[in-house]
Formats: structure tokens, C-alpha cells, sequence
């Protein structure tokens, strides 16, 4: 942010410096640091700093863990099944409102559009790794109280206290399931565009996950509309703030803006095919693709 | 955009003065000039490399096959569009390959009804098991103050009939002694005998005694059952 004022005795000094070359430049301090140079000199050399004599000073120490022969710590203590199954547990990466307030003050996310997990990897504001068994964004609560924008955003699971906080400033809130596949289409598309395979149906969740996206209380997106209203209310009596009407709004077009349950990118449907070269769209019109696609 | 997001803010911190979201810097501009720049973020441009497509030669028998093969040729169209010579139609499967997916897609992803109906019917088995446990439980717990007392009683009466035991044995004993003259032990042929002797005593006894008895209830109950039966 630049404050021009009148310019002042600073700039007459600057103009009256000398020019810069090598000579005038040095590093910060303290962001250089010298090498390690073993062997040479009275500091560096003689044993090189590997201590006298034994496994310390010809590198033959054992391995990590070792402790000379009785049983180590790490095989003494027994086995239980904390990480049993890990690989199959769902992880959510966590996004403060903090985090989120920060990303709109800067300019990094756009509040006027709804806000989606493409947008936020978009401004590096999170990383996802699909691989990793990542399966979307969570919203925490911390910096509930500083939060202050009025946003339309989709994330996969929120806490209560940051579903409050953003219905708070007026703003809609929705969780939605998407499937690995999908996941990591949505977080890096121009790559999928250019595979040239067509956008696939989004999945519906698993059993498991059902009950939790048809739950009003979590903004599920397959949940009741009514219900979700009811929802918004009891929450906001509950955190005991005045739920603003939304359908008043200007940008109440923006905050309405919801995905159908098997779409992927606003504006795209699933089985047409993106060309980035020639920044083309192509649609199907066999009647079995389209029912598939449709279904 | 962002800037009006920033006024908000600093109204925000008018208001409460304990939050130190917004810097003084904010606050001077807000004071004198509206003169707020919008940041963004820069993202590296994408280098797609679009411009001398290289596409293979299909008839050749050089090419390697893994870019003769359908995948090859959807990235082709991906990145250079028409001009890889690519039939669009192909990008999509054909009809049997739909029809495969579909199947595939009935079997592993039901629709939604389908899973709500699981898992009522679960949520509904549950339910039925714990009140089946429940009500096992509370019958089980209704009968317990009687079993309770019937066990009390059980353990009384073992007790009573221990402490019997044991004083006929030592009457008896005691009896053997008087005589006999000497103590016997109670597995000594001669005890034995003399304690069969008795056995054999009291049972007729008891025979006659009860059969007394029964003649004295055949005449009590003679008389009153018809004075009974009459009204």
C-alpha cells in the first residue's frame, strides 16, 4: 500500500547517493551462513571434529535405536491398533477463518464468487493431496471472531462454530462429498483438461459418510432445504446473533449458487470435453451417453 | 472488492478495540485518502508447450505402441485439439463400454435411495437387538430378589443339616462309647453295625408314626368334606 505524501528530506539524500555497484551492496545479516570446511586449519582440521578414536571417529556407530544390545525403548513398548486402518481413514485438511480472512484481504480469494476447493488451491492458500487420502477441506473454527466477509464457500466438513461465524456475516455455507477421482480433478483441472478425457459424474458418498451429508446440521448437500433453514436458525439463537435475510441481498444470485450432486465444476456438466488449445467445449449427443451422463 | 472488505474490518476494530486485526497503516489510510491497492496473487504463467505438435505416425511400425493406444490419442486431442487429427467421437466410449461402466456403477455405487434404505434397515436391526438385550435383562432382573432368597434358604438348610451331621455323629459316637467301653472310630466295623442297628430302629418307627397319622387325616377328613360339599 503506497500513502503519497509531499516528498520529504529523504529523497533529496537518496538523490545525492551514489550510485550502486558491487562495492556499495552487502547481504543481510545473518542470511549467509559460512560453510562447514573439515581439514583445514587449526580449527577445522586434526580430528575434524568427529571426536577420539572409536565408532565416533571412524563412522561405525550403530543403527538409530540401538541401545547396546538389551531390548530399545521402541521394541520394549508393546504393539496396539492406534494407526490400524489408517490408509483407509478420510483426512480433511484444516482451513482457519483466519487463514480464509487473510486469503480475501489480500486479494488471493475472490469473495464475490462462490468460493470452491479449486479457488482456494488456485491462490495456494491450501495444499490437498488426493494421494495421501485427503479427501477435501475442513473449516476450524479459529478466528471465528475476526471473521468478517460475506462469502458463498464449499468446503467437505466444518465445525459448528465456523458454520456460526460465516452465517453470522451473512454468508452460505455448504458441505459436499466428492470421490478421490473427482477430488483431483477439482483441485488441478487444467491438467485434467488436457488428458482430453471427458468430466466424469461425481459419486455419491458411502454408506458411512451418508448420514453426515443429508444431516441439516452439517449443511449437507444432499440434505433438506427447510431443514437447513430451521438449522440456521436454532444456530443462530444458540450463538445468539441475528441471522441476516440473504434473499434481501444484492449479491443474493451469487450466495444462491449451489453444484447439483453430480457436478463437478460450476458451469460444466459432466461427459463434455474441455480443449484448452482452442478453448473449445465439446458435447455428446448420443441419447445412452447423455441418459448416463444425465443419470 | 477487497477494499471494501478492509472497511469493514476497520469499522470492526472501532468497535472492539481488543482486536489488532487491522494495522495502523489501515487506519491512516482510511483517515486520509481511500487510496487502497488492491494485491493478488501472481501465480506462475502455465507453459503449456502447445505450439509444434509432435504427432506420431500411426502406420509406421517405428512408433512405439503405447502412442498408437486410445489413451495416447485423448491426450493428443487434449493438448493440441483438432489439429492432432483426432476424432472427437472417439474421446467417449462406445456403446459397450457404456454399458460395462453401468454395470459396474450399479454394482459399486447404488443411488442414494438404495443407501438410505440400508441403512434404515441396520439402524432398525439395532434397535430391535438392544430392546430384545434390554428386555432379557429386565426379566432377568425381576427374577433375581427370588433367586436370591431361594439360595439364601438353600445355603441355610445345607448348613442346618451339616450341624445335624455332625451332632448325631457325635451322639452316636458318644453312645458307642458308653457301650462299648472305648473309643471307636466311626469307620470301625463294630460302629458301623451298631449305627446300621439304629438306622434300622428309627425307620420302623417313623413307619409306624406314619401311619398313624394317616389314619388320624383319613378320620378328620371324612366328616368335614361332606358338611363342606352340601351348600
Amino acid at each position: 500500500m503506497s500513502f503519497p505524501k509531499k516528498p520529504g528530506k529523504a529523497l533529496d539524500i537518496l538523490k545525492n547517493l551514489p550510485r550502486i555497484t558491487l562495492a556499495n551492496l552487502r547481504p543481510e545479516p545473518g542470511s549467509i551462513k559460512a560453510d562447514k570446511r573439515l581439514g583445514r586449519g587449526q580449527h577445522g582440521g586434526n580430528r575434524s571434529g568427529r571426536g577420539h578414536k572409536g565408532q565416533r571417529q571412524r563412522g561405525n556407530r550403530p543403527r538409530l535405536g540401538f541401545e547396546g544390545g538389551h531390548t530399545p525403548f521402541y521394541l520394549s513398548i508393546p504393539k496396539y491398533g492406534y494407526n490400524e486402518g489408517h490408509s483407509l481413514r478420510p483426512q480433511y485438511q484444516p482451513l482457519s477463518l483466519k487463514r480464509l480472512q487473510y486469503l480475501i484481504d489480500l486479494g488471493r480469494v475472490d469473495p464475490s464468487q462462490p468460493i470452491d476447493l479449486t479457488q482456494l488451491v488456485n491462490s495456494r492458500g491450501i495444499t490437498i493431496q488426493p494421494l495421501k487420502r485427503d479427501y477435501g477441506v475442513q473449516l476450524v473454527d479459529e478466528g471465528a471472531d475476526i471473521f468478517a466477509a460475506k462469502i458463498n464457500i464449499e468446503v467437505q466438513r466444518a465445525s459448528e462454530g465456523a458454520i456460526a461465524a460465516i452465517e453470522r456475516n451473512g454468508g452460505v455455507i455448504t458441505t459436499g462429498f466428492y470421490d478421490p477421482i473427482s477430488l483431483g480433478i477439482l483441485i488441478k483441472p487444467v491438467p485434467f483438461f488436457l488428458r482430453g478425457q471427458p468430466i466424469p459424474k461425481r459419486m455419491l458418498p458411502g454408506q458411512d459418510m451418508v448420514p453426515f451429508y443429508t444431516d441439516a446440521e452439517n449443511r449437507g448437500y444432499l440434505a433438506d432445504p427447510e431443514k437447513i433453514q430451521q438449522a440456521r436458525l436454532a444456530l443462530a439463537q444458540k450463538y445468539g446473533y441475528i441471522l441476516p435475510d440473504i434473499s434481501k441481498d444484492e449479491l443474493y444470485h451469487m450466495l444462491a449458487m449451489r453444484k447439483d450432486v453430480r457436478q463437478i465444476f460450476f458451469g460444466l456438466a459432466p461427459g463434455w470435453v474441455v480443449n484448452m488449445s482452442e478453448k473449445k467445449i465439446l458435447k455428446p449427443t448420443d441419447e445412452k451417453l447423455l441418459k448416463y451422463y444425465r443419470s | 472488492m477487497a477494499a471494501s472488505i478492509v472497511c469493514g474490518r476497520t469499522s470492526m476494530f472501532f468497535r472492539s478495540l481488543n482486536e489488532i486485526s487491522c494495522s495502523k497503516t489501515l487506519l491512516s489510510a482510511n483517515a486520509q485518502t481511500l487510496l487502497l491497492q488492491t494485491a493478488s496473487y501472481n501465480p506462475k504463467p502455465l507453459r503449456l508447450k502447445l505450439r509444434e505438435p509432435y504427432i506420431p505416425d500411426r502406420s509406421s511400425e517405428k512408433t512405439p505402441d503405447w502412442q498408437k493406444t486410445p489413451r495416447y490419442d485423448r491426450k493428443l486431442f487434449g493438448r493440441y485439439g483438432s489439429a492432432s487429427g483426432i476424432e472427437p467421437a472417439s474421446l467417449w466410449p462406445n456403446h459397450e463400454q457404456l454399458e460395462r461402466i453401468i454395470e459396474d456403477e450399479n454394482q459399486w455405487h447404488p443411488p442414494l435411495e438404495v443407501t438410505l434404505k440400508n441403512l434404515q434397515e441396520k439402524e432398525r436391526q439395532d434397535t430391535e437387538k438392544r430392546l430384545a438385550k434390554e428386555k432379557l435383562i429386565a426379566a432377568n432382573m425381576a427374577k433375581m430378589p427370588k433367586m436370591i432368597a431361594d439360595w439364601r434358604k438353600e445355603k441355610r438348610q445345607t448348613k442346618t443339616k451339616m450341624n445335624e451331621e455332625k451332632s448325631r455323629r457325635s451322639k452316636l459316637l458318644a453312645e458307642a462309647r458308653e457301650s462299648l467301653g472305648q473309643t471307636l472310630d466311626p469307620r470301625n466295623h463294630k460302629f458301623l453295625e451298631m449305627v446300621a442297628e439304629l438306622e434300622k430302629e428309627e425307620k420302623t418307627k417313623q413307619k409306624l408314626m406314619k401311619k398313624k397319622q394317616k389314619h388320624e387325616q383319613q378320620a378328620a377328613a371324612a366328616p368335614p368334606p361332606p358338611p363342606a360339599a352340601a351348600p
